[in-house]
């Protein structure tokens, strides 16, 4: 049975505990950064900042989402990957560093903008869903670290009842908008959401596409152009001309049929 | 964060104009039924270089350049840049073993020639078709992916397309003009070079040729304005998050300026106005040359500076 982690927005105090445990437990380093009017920070995931705390203000509430990867069913990433480093291990998607070559193809890719380019280590990277954790019988440090219990990790099953059932409680408590994000994105997602608002309020994209879902018509478009539309000047300036022009000047040299 | 930066939008700019300019030489020669290929064979000279540093300058910008092999691993046709791997790695190849051929053939008794002939000209096919591949490729790259100013729309290939067809054609009457120069010239070594490598001693692309390359670029410049106008009013009027956010950013954000004066005018109407004045002039004439030579430079120029745009643009 494939697991998954539900994050509840509604429980998040943004101690920012999940970015900490995550830099612990995979030996990542600490970012430089300047104070920007926020206590956001670091401003944006990285490849060395696989979880962080979105803060969104709004006239007298705070909305805090912590982000990190989604694990889609369908992954842009690991379709677009262009070695093949990116792959599922189960519900994990997971990028090879070993064979990683730091193209960046999965940074455009990414409908949720989750893999950086990491310069020092010359790969991409992301969270991993501590996969040297939970397939250990052990759960993520995200998860584990989380005191309000915001993030919560078991059966994607089990989670998306739970997920509803919060939705429920939510939508009675005064969030009539709540719902539960991840069922079918993408295929379905191994991180869940409980939002209390709509998706795009949380910076997530009400409607992520796969990357690849248009490859053919770009294909088309690119081939069409050029086969037909960007041929015919050729076509009209260029049609036995030569000859012509040659019949004319009477000085075939026998380059000319 | 930028991800792709200047390597990127130079390298798609090159292998564009390798691309165009091997497709327009093609059909040009194809369509008025010459054998010698003059126009082919320059179109191959140039292309091959410029595909060639364009893909070095893509393997230093890899985090792990030395692993740039792994690419050669896969033959994954959903990955653009897995398929740009195999397109390119193929043009190029059979680029080379043309200019090898044509090489040999200059060498060889008219007899053998011919039938050597027969050989590059089903592998001068293979490669338009793969130009053509190649051409579009440098689009789709970018269109797929998750960046509204790339995936929002499926022009993007189309633009680049005409794009790297009108920056092939400026680069073929710029070095057509360069090397008929030379071997009109005094310096011995560089006639006698060039003699070499199209392998005849009356070595000129006739100006007719090069007027009416400029002519067909006039068309071609006016298929990428309507691409580009067809793909602002689809990014304009799609519903899809940050679409209209995306194309602000270039008629009126921060990259304004150099879509304006980079893309729109010496991308597309400065040449188109310099050619359409110039259009059936004799190119003899030191002003039509000047301004034929002018019009390909501007073209090159906005080339450049159409990817930089959407490259950048498409990552902020």
């Amino acid at each position: 049975m494939p697991k998954a982690r539900l994050i509840d927005v509604s429980k998040c105090m943004a101690c920012r505990g999940c970015q900490v445990a995550c830099k612990q437990w995979n030996g990542l380093p600490a970012e430089h950064t300047t104070q920007r009017g926020t206590y956001e920070n670091p401003p944006e995931l990285s490849g060395s900042t696989w979880i962080k705390v979105e803060f969104t203000e709004r006239p007298g509430e705070w909305l805090f989402r912590a982000h990190t990867c989604m694990h889609c069913t369908d992954a842009s990433c690991e379709k677009v990957c262009p070695t093949g480093a990116i792959s599922h291990q189960g519900e994990v998607v997971i990028i090879d560093q070993e064979w990683c070559i730091g193209c960046g193809y999965c940074v455009q890719a990414c409908p949720f903008h989750v893999p950086h380019k990491d310069e020092e280590e010359g790969t991409a990277r992301k969270c991993r869903f501590c996969i040297d954790r939970i397939t250990n019988g052990l759960e993520p440090a995200c998860a584990k670290t989380c005191p309000p219990g915001a993030i919560q990790f078991g059966e994607r099953a089990d989670l998306l009842s739970i997920g509803k059932r919060t939705v429920q409680q939510l939508g009675a408590n005064g969030h009539p908008k709540a719902n539960l994000y991840g069922e079918y994105e993408m295929g379905g997602l191994h991180t869940l959401y409980v939002i209390t608002d709509s998706p795009s309020v949380f910076g997530l994209p009400e409607a992520p596409q796969l990357a690849t879902s248009t490859a053919w018509a770009q294909w088309l478009s690119g081939i069409i152009t050029a086969g037909v539309v960007a041929a015919i000047p050729f076509w009209l300036l260029f049609r036995r001309k030569k000859q012509i022009e040659s019949e004319q000047k009477s000085e075939v040299e026998g380059d000319v049929r | 964060m930028i991800a792709w930066s200047a390597p990127i939008w130079i390298y798609l700019w090159m292998a564009g104009m390798a691309g165009g300019a091997y497709f327009a030489a093609f059909l040009a020669e194809r369509f008025t039924g010459v054998v010698d290929r003059k126009l082919l064979k320059l179109a191959t000279y140039v292309g091959i270089p410029l595909a060639v540093v364009g893909v070095l300058l893509l393997v230093v910008d890899l985090g792990s350049p030395l692993r740039f092999w792994h690419l050669f691993t896969q033959f994954k046709v959903i990955s653009p840049m897995s398929m740009g791997t195999w397109i390119l790695l193929a043009w190029v190849g059979i680029a080379i073993i043309m200019v090898i051929l044509w090489w040999v053939g200059n060498r060889l008794t008219k007899q053998t020639a011919s039938s050597l002939r027969s050989t590059t000209g089903f592998l001068a096919w293979i490669n338009l078709v793969l130009a053509v591949l190649l051409i579009a490729y440098t689009g789709v790259l970018l269109a797929v992916s998750n960046q509204p100013l790339w995936a929002g729309t499926v022009l993007l290939p189309s633009l680049f397309v005409a794009s790297a067809v009108s920056t092939g054609v400026a680069v073929l009457i710029i070095t057509a003009l360069i090397a008929n120069t030379i071997s009109r010239g005094s310096l011995v070594e560089l006639k006698m070079a060039i003699n070499q490598l199209f392998g005849s001693t009356d070595w000129a692309i006739p100006n007719r040729t090069v007027a009416r390359l400029a002519e067909a670029d006039v068309i071609v410049i006016l298929v990428e304005i309507v691409a580009l106008i067809g793909y602002a009013i689809w990014l304009g009027a799609s519903s899809a998050a940050g679409t209209g956010e995306a194309l602000g950013l270039l008629t009126k954000g921060v990259l304004a300026a150099p879509f304006w004066v980079g893309v729109v005018l010496l991308a597309l109407l400065i040449p188109l106005g310099l050619e359409i004045t110039n259009w059936g002039k004799d190119i003899e004439t030191k002003g039509v040359w000047r301004a034929i030579i002018a019009s390909s430079a501007c073209v090159i120029l906005g080339g450049l500076v159409l990817r930089a745009v959407i490259a950048i643009g498409g990552q902020i």
